[in-house]
């Protein structure tokens, strides 16, 4: 039971991990096109709308997936003043209350934003501005995607601390071990 | 709804979930399912908000500068140059706080930027935690009073004010500040010189004058070429303020590459900090949603309102209830959340008396730049804890910026007693 | 049934204390204001300026689905959705205040945007108009149609593409980012909307030339749009009184605009060291043309787009042989 639970939550994991690492580079997209638009109207005089809204598209979806790639390399931000002074049995009820809280809230959303999306994709938005880019429905559809990966990266922390106090082996931490700082 | 949301902060559940789960719980008592109609809205509306790119772009720049060591040397050889003064690498902190306000609006984009370039070489250095931390806090929001400012473009729409005559007004206040801030260092250095230790002599004697010198055209050269890079493309009619950030993060990929330092490893590390950072700060934004949401929907606006009809006093009193409720506010809302619940009720009210919008408008500015120092929920704090090392306790971030919080509240003390702080620039240029 | 009371909600798409789009006589808060006086309280209408409930740009979608019942804003930013749309805000080289509201309320115009909005489960009332806005701000002066070339603008929208077309660089930028990139030089010209609007954002301080005529924007409707279950749900007299305080608005907001735009561009152009200058004729004439041609390919790409199009045509060249023999003789003989 405690060995399926563990497997299952470093599935999710990994995926949600790989997902994160490819998404991220559109970091470095962003600040490229950015500074492309910046220098070409600069220099050549040039601007085209669809690059400039390229811009908050690159934003919205790195910001939309980043969430669960954040929590899966252990980067929420918590007030630790009282956590850090409970017993580790403790810290682990909140850590599983934490994250099984964090899924619901995300499933709601997700639940929330597929609406938002299919009103949307029925009358097949677009920019509102000549020159803009098509298809908004897909970029509003980054929202209920990253949600749903959301709330499977906090089951699957949920589920690790679980498991592993039901292990009786110790296990390594997943995720939190390769914390970026 | 407050209550059951400190219990839960408390206790260690993230920032992000709390904020979530108590507007979602609270909303649904008050109001039921269908406001929640709007979440979807709001949340599009963060993520794809134009004047918020700053903050990817600017946290791109700190980790590519982190990660390619030259922000450690800089703070480094600035430590070392500063010499037997104490306090030396604070102030640098502070001169780089100044510095990166001036190239952006975004609070969270300078104090992670700060933050990551500069805690952990000024703890290494003996620096008392709540000091470092304060100071990098404190550094970091004053981007938001010192033009260009995300904070002064909003107050601006709604007050009515002139973008530009609120940059200009809050030119002063925004030197003052930091100039107190400065004051207050030089002041620990002489007072409680442990806290704030100058650079070992022995370890400065490895390097003579002239070494020193060369040794700082060398480091120092390349981060004020990235400030050059964003303020004089703002300055110099290259760039919008907020594209300006691009210029910064495009040019620490061009800084690394010529110092030869960008390997695919550093680009790839880099990517992905900044994606995990820049998510950090956007969690909390987002899931910070159904809160404002369930705030407004449970009329959380008309509590202000009626506690305003009581206020005595006189004008000067009103200015004063108004700051205080800016200040609680601070305690748990958003300044976004803040700057539309409470100066829409009191606006009409100052306008009509004539004050001058461009002094109040600097009065809201340098108590929401206060409120986002103020424990428990001060977003810069939350901002520095995500980048700090784990030794750094949220305890200590709160002892840090409570001297700084002080210092903050005699800027805003000045600014009221002498409103010409505000007032003089806009009315000497013309705007 | 008459006596049941009504609780509803209002977003709006633009800021906290704008005149005009928020505040002041004419507003949709005033709006607001009348009709819960009209109706005695029976139907009251919380107002939410923009970033307080949602977001300036999604109160389509809020009335949509219900979530709250009113919203004003202006239906060419619902371009992206309906690209129709546009035509109930404005239309370049299209019609003025007058003729606008003579298409709206006589010419079949609020039947064709009943129609727009109806399978989308919403309905418009036009709720206030800025009148003829302005050109913009430049930074130099415009002498020729060479002069758009390399320019770089800030204008949004339909107008944006037909500059584009004459080689304008069109940058997109939020209201508080026109003054600080005007005044560097990011940008070479802006629009916004006219004198008093204008005065307010300071862009008097960034460039001192400032054009007219309003050819992009001859006159500028504010859009009421109501879920049309929560309408059918209202008796005939609080029905009646959304129509009448929606009417009201549109005639007292314009005339509000008429007065203060007259002492705003007065005080401009005698305390700012503005030049107010008419786009010369040749360069008026040659954004005619391209305009006619990009409001072509948008009303041959999209059917619902061509039959709004046509009928606004229609109108419009009947109302210009009237007003050619009303209207500008009289404007005319006053400016000679
Ligand atoms: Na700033
Ligand atoms: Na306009």
């Amino acid at each position: 039971m405690a060995r399926l639970l563990l497997s299952l939550a470093d599935g999710a994991s990994s995926a949600v991990r790989i997902i994160g690492q490819i998404a991220a580079w559109s970091g470095l997209v962003l600040v490229l096109t950015v500074a492309f638009n910046v220098l070409a109207r600069y220099f050549f005089s040039y601007g085209s709308v669809a690059l400039q809204e390229a811009e908050w598209h690159l934003m919205g979806v790195g910001a939309l997936f980043g969430m669960s790639y954040g929590l899966n390399q252990g980067a929420e931000v918590r007030v630790d003043v009282v956590y850090d002074r409970l017993p580790r049995r403790l810290q682990v009820f909140v850590e599983v209350l934490g994250n099984l809280l964090l899924f619901a809230v995300a499933v709601l959303i997700a639940w929330l934003s597929a609406r938002y999306v299919q009103s949307s994709y029925a009358i097949n938005e677009g920019s509102p501005d000549p020159g803009g880019l098509p298809m908004r429905y897909l970029l509003k559809a980054a929202m209920p995607v990253a949600f749903v990966l959301l709330a499977v990266q906090a089951l699957a922390r949920a589920a690790a601390d679980i498991g592993r106090h039901l292990a009786p082996i110790p296990v390594a931490p997943s995720g939190e071990a390769e914390s970026l700082i | 709804m407050i209550g059951a949301f400190f219990v839960m902060l408390l206790a260690g559940i993230p920032v992000a979930v709390c904020l979530a789960v108590t507007g979602f719980v609270f909303g649904y008592a008050g109001f039921g399912p269908t406001l929640f109609n709007l979440v979807p809205a709001r949340i599009f509306g963060v993520v794809t908000n134009y004047t918020l790119l700053a903050l990817p772009l600017f946290i791109f720049m700190g980790i590519m500068l982190e990660r390619s060591k030259i922000a450690e040397e800089l703070l480094e050889v600035i430590g070392l140059a500063m010499g037997g003064l104490r306090g030396g690498m604070a102030m640098a902190i502070i001169f780089v706080g100044v510095l990166m306000g001036a190239a952006s609006g975004v609070v969270g984009a300078t104090v992670v930027t700060v933050g990551l370039i500069a805690l952990g070489p000024i703890i290494n250095r003996g620096y008392d935690k709540g000091v470092a931390t304060g100071v990098i806090c404190a550094s970091g929001t004053l981007g938001q009073i010192i033009p260009p400012s995300l904070v002064l473009i909003l107050l601006a729409d709604i007050m009515g004010e002139s973008v530009g005559t609120l940059f200009a007004a809050a030119l002063l206040p925004g030197l003052l500040l930091s100039g107190l801030f400065i004051a207050y260092v030089l002041f620990l250095g002489i007072f409680s010189p442990q806290k704030v230790p100058a650079i070992p002599a022995d370890e400065r004697a490895v390097y003579s004058g002239a070494d020193l010198a060369g040794k700082l055209v060398k480091v120092v050269l390349p981060p004020i070429f990235l400030i050059v890079l964003v303020l004089g493309s703002i300055i110099g009619g290259v760039a919008a303020p907020t594209e300006a950030a691009s210029m910064g993060a495009f040019g620490s990929v061009a800084l690394a590459y010529f110092s030869g330092r960008l390997t695919f490893d550093v680009l790839r590390d880099t990517v992905r900090s900044a994606f995990v950072t820049s998510a950090m700060v956007f969690f909390i934004l987002i899931l910070a949603q159904p809160f404002g949401l369930a705030f407004r929907g449970l009329g959380g606006e008309r509590l202000v309102q009626d506690a305003f009809t009581f206020v005595p006093g006189g004008m000067d009193g009103q200015i004063l209830f108004l700051m205080l409720i800016l200040f609680v506010l601070g305690f748990f809302l958003e300044w976004i959340e803040i700057s539309y619940i409470a100066l829409p009720l009191f606006l009409p009210i100052f306008a009509q008396a004539g004050v001058d919008m461009a002094w109040i408008a600097i009065l809201v500015a340098v108590n929401l730049q206060t409120s986002f120092l103020t424990p428990p929920f001060g977003w810069a704090l939350f901002f520095l804890k995500g980048v700090a090392p784990p030794s750094i306790a949220t305890m200590d971030i709160y002892r840090g910026v409570v001297s700084f919080i002080a210092l903050q509240l005699i800027g805003l003390a000045l600014v009221f007693l002498f409103p010409a702080l505000a007032t003089w620039l806009p009315g000497t240029i013309g705007w | 049934r008459a006596q049941e009371a009504f609780a509803w909600k209002m977003t709006n798409a633009y800021s906290p204390s704008s005149p005009f789009y928020v505040e002041g006589p004419g507003s949709p808060t005033d709006f607001c204001k009348k009709v819960a006086a009209m109706s005695d309280g029976r139907l009251t209408i919380q107002h939410f300026a923009a970033g307080e409930l949602i977001p300036a740009l999604e109160g389509f979608d809020a009335v949509r689905d219900g979530t709250v019942e009113m919203n004003a804003a202006n239906a060419y930013f619902w371009a992206g959705k309906l690209p129709a749309a546009q035509y109930f805000t404005t239309v370049p080289f299209g019609l003025n205040f007058q003729g606008m509201n003579a298409w709206l309320y006589h010419g079949g115009g609020m039947e064709l945007w009943d129609e727009l909005y109806a399978p989308l489960g919403v309905k418009a009332l036009p709720m206030g108009n800025t009148g003829v806005q302005m050109t913009g701000w430049f930074r130099k002066p415009i002498e020729s149609i060479d002069d758009f070339k390399d320019l770089k603008m800030r204008i949004p929208g339909l107008a944006g593409k037909v500059y584009a077309a004459l080689g304008v660089d069109v940058k997109l930028l939020p209201g508080g980012e026109i003054f600080p990139a005007l005044e560097r030089g990011v940008i070479d010209a802006a629009e916004f909307v006219g004198p008093y609007q204008d005065r307010r954002l300071g862009l008097q301080n960034a460039a001192k030339y400032y054009y007219t005529t309003g050819w992009h924007e001859p006159s500028n409707a504010t859009e009421l749009l109501i879920n049309k279950v929560a309408w059918e749900s209202l008796p005939d007299d609080l029905k009646a009184i959304v129509q009448v305080a929606a009417m009201a608005c549109n005639l007292e907001s314009h005339t509000w605009c008429e007065a203060n735009n007259a002492a705003a561009l007065k005080d401009l152009v005698e305390n700012h060291g503005v030049q107010a200058n008419v786009l010369p004729a040749d360069v008026v004439a040659r954004l005619k043309e391209v305009t006619d041609q990009i409001l072509a390919e948008g009303a041959a790409a999209d059917p619902a787009t061509k039959k709004v199009h046509d009928a606004f045509m229609a109108f419009k060249a009947e109302h210009d042989q009237w007003s050619a023999i009303s209207e500008r003789p009289y404007h005319n003989s006053l400016a000679g």
